[in-house]
């Protein structure tokens, strides 16, 4: 029943995102955490495009994320574009970084395609660790702060909560309506096939190698741009975004809300960050319940709590 | 006194009271009149600096006791909201604005860590709230992190090295090796140190640097004592700093050099051990044993012990107290807790709280105070009976950066 409801809801499923987004705010403790669940959560959606579409496990996603939000803080630092323009200049860094890690990596699958995702994201964190003059180093880039942006000549007030958290809130529903399309299009179902049946595929006329990379880049364009939407909203971007903990993070979010589904990362971003700032707020030993309810999850849930609904049905 | 400190309460209890208050806050508003002075305090609860950070809530809570003793600011009471920040800087930013936007907090006072603070206080001056940083760094006293409502009770890595440069350089020797961790702030110190061993005529033999994390330095030591330096200047922290401090010992390089940290945490040497830090010196911004000579160390130290069953306060752990009584104070003098008020009686605000004379510098609201020049006991009566104070370098202006110097001339 549940399942078939959901079959058809999700017909319409950007649409439905973008309703959630709108009750978001008001149903969560506070805002600044409602902004970074639309963040993760748009980071974690872009990981499934690879993880769960394509079945490649990266490990080396804070790479495009961080990249992006470097290269946004930077642009608005350094260059002094506008803010849409920073974004876009973060989106486009995702997607390069992702270009490159992805042809080098993509030469290599199963196990070695995750160990070589994780020593390129870890060459990039060196890079920016290093190059302090222009990254800030071990302390971050700082500074970049927007307190007032233009939105086809409206003047909005960033700093106000609710304001920033609709901004961000429009530019992810727009993302997430570009990944629906994705998703829906012909290269979505050839992602999927490369992902159930890679010799199949092949002898298909499938070029699988293209198809991993493209993938690889268009999740990078997305992680990219979550990055970048995490300078504008923290005004910091500490050198930890681009931290192997980082990559381990998403991963952990996409499988807690069920890889290779719309909306499962986006819960699983929700209910990942949801438990760590409750919990942390009744008790210091916050790790201890969390950790608790993950083991619950992979023992219950294999599918993650939004794969497992999506195929629930009533004995 | 006992009525006083009647109402003891734990960081798990401070916790709840903040989780309680923060579910019950939409009621606030029909009690206006009586809102309490808020003050959000994100400190790393979890993570490597969890027990400096447990340490910086005990204490902050007894400034926040003592304000309320003392009537709180006509009849409003103080309260303290910590947040573990996670020693990340994002999550730390994130706690600020939840902070700022949810709790409505007036002040923000914490952290552990210079990437931690500069976070934070980004989003406090974006927002134009008051916050008082409780952790080293010279960054949040330079341009451009600095801003009107950044205050630094903390000392700079500037002036911790300048004391204690000038003190080794004086006492133990000129030819001098540096052994620096590979990030910001073994390269700070040893600027620091360098800049304090010119001036001075110090001959430097080596400067060494090694990875963060190494959890070996022996190759190091023949090295080390093929040189003959009188001082080896050891710019790293906590378990890097420990290893090499055993090595040494056990390789006899201690028998022909002055050890030397800029910074010698209490809660560190507890961890080491004293066997293998004895002789080790170092600078710090507080130690307990100062009680002797210092009455308001004296009196302070009497109200942790009273609170915390018997506990000495550390010296990160002693910043959480001054940190949060001096916005305390300077909100009853103003007599409002409006941010640009505060912020006015803080700078150039003169202090004694609990370690001798203080005040924060005008021009960049930096705490001028005293630098302790530490020696390591070989055995003590308490846990925290671990140093000898050798000497005690007042707090003068010329210690720090000048504010040309800052970018804030």
């Amino acid at each position: 029943m549940i399942a078939v409801f959901l079959t058809r809801a999700a017909r319409h499923r950007a649409l439905l995102a973008a309703l959630f987004l709108l009750v978001l705010p008001f149903l969560l403790p506070f805002r600044a955490t409602a902004v970074n669940v639309l963040i993760d959560g748009l980071f974690a959606v872009g990981f499934n495009l690879v993880y769960g579409y394509v079945g490649l496990l990266s490990f080396g996603h804070a790479a495009l994320f961080g990249g992006g939000a470097y290269a946004t803080g930077l642009a608005l630092l350094r260059l002094g574009l506008p803010w849409y323009g920073a974004l876009a200049l973060g989106l486009v860094a995702g997607a390069g970084i992702a270009g490159v890690i992805g042809l080098l990596a993509t030469r290599t699958r199963g196990i070695y395609f995750a160990m070589v995702t994780l020593a390129l994201a870890e060459c990039v964190y060196y890079l920016a660790y290093q190059a302090s003059g222009v990254t800030g180093g071990e302390n971050g880039l700082r500074g970049i702060v927007l307190t007032k942006i233009d939105l086809f000549g409206l003047d909005l007030d960033f700093v106000d909560p609710l304001t920033r958290y609709f901004v961000i809130a429009t530019i992810v529903a727009l993302a997430l309506a570009a990944l629906s399309r994705i998703l829906a299009s012909p290269f979505g179902a050839v992602m999927e096939m490369v992902r159930e049946n890679e010799a199949r595929a092949r002898a298909s006329g499938v070029d699988v190698r293209a198809v991993r990379v493209l993938a690889f880049v268009l999740s990078g364009a997305f992680s990219g741009l979550a990055g970048g939407l995490q300078a504008l909203h923290l005004a910091i971007v500490p050198i930890e975004t681009l931290d192997y903990g980082n990559s381990g993070m998403v991963v952990m979010m996409c499988l807690l809300g069920g890889a290779g589904t719309f909306f499962g990362p986006f819960i699983g971003a929700l209910v990942f960050l949801l438990l760590q700032n409750l919990v942390a707020l009744v008790s210091s030993h916050w790790q201890l319940p969390v950790g608790v309810v993950f083991m619950a999850c992979v023992l219950f849930l294999p599918r993650g709590i939004w794969g497992q609904l999506a195929r629930w049905r009533p004995a | 006194m006992s009525a006083e400190h009647g109402r003891r309460m734990g960081r798990r209890g401070v916790l709840r009271t903040a989780a309680i208050l923060a579910a019950g806050a939409p009621f606030a508003t029909l009690r206006a009149e009586e809102t309490p002075i808020r003050i959000g305090f994100p400190v790393p609860i979890t993570g490597p600096y969890a027990s400096e950070a447990a340490d910086q809530v005990r204490a902050a809570e007894i400034a926040v006791a003592e304000f309320n003793q003392s009537g709180g600011l006509g009849g409003r009471r103080a309260e303290l909201l910590v947040r573990d920040d996670k020693l990340d800087p994002g999550e730390a930013a994130t706690r600020a604005i939840e902070l700022i936007e949810k709790d409505r907090v007036d002040f923000i006072v914490g952290s552990l860590s210079a990437s931690v603070q500069l976070a934070v206080n980004t989003v406090t001056k974006q927002r134009g709230v008051l916050y008082n940083s409780i952790s080293q760094s010279d960054q949040i006293v330079s341009s451009p992190d600095w801003g009107p409502t950044t205050f630094h009770e903390a000392m700079t890595p500037h002036m911790t090295a300048g004391a204690v440069g000038r003190y080794a350089f004086e006492k133990l020797g000129k030819r001098v090796a540096y052994v620096a961790a590979d990030y910001a702030y073994g390269h700070e110190m040893v600027a620091g140190f360098r800049a304090v061993g010119a001036t001075m005529g110090a001959e430097e033999l080596a400067e060494i640097k090694m990875p963060i994390g190494t959890r070996d330095f022996s190759t190091l030591m023949p090295r080390l004592q093929a040189l003959r330096p009188d001082i080896v200047f050891l710019c790293n922290f906590g378990r890097d700093q420990q290893i090499f401090v055993k090595q040494a010992h056990d390789s006899g390089l201690k028998r022909t050099a002055h050890i030397v940290a800029p910074i010698l945490l209490q809660t560190a040497r507890i961890a080491g051990g004293a066997q293998a830090f004895a002789g080790v010196l170092g600078g710090t911004s507080y130690y307990w044993g100062i009680e002797s000579e210092v009455a308001s160390a004296r009196a302070f130290n009497d109200r942790f012990r009273k609170a915390h069953d018997g506990r000495l306060p550390s010296d990160y752990g002693a910043l959480g107290y001054s940190g949060v009584r001096a916005v305390l104070t300077a909100a009853a003098k103003a007599g409002s807790t409006e941010t640009a008020k505060v912020a006015a009686v803080l700078a150039g605000m003169k202090y004694d709280f609990y370690k001798g004379p203080q005040f924060y510098r005008a021009c960049d609201h930096q705490s001028v105070q005293s630098v302790f020049i530490i020696e390591s006991k070989a055995n003590g009566s308490v846990p925290e009976d671990v140093f000898n104070v050798l000497a005690t370098v007042p707090g003068r202006e010329d210690m720090l950066k000048t504010c040309a110097q800052e970018g804030l001339g």
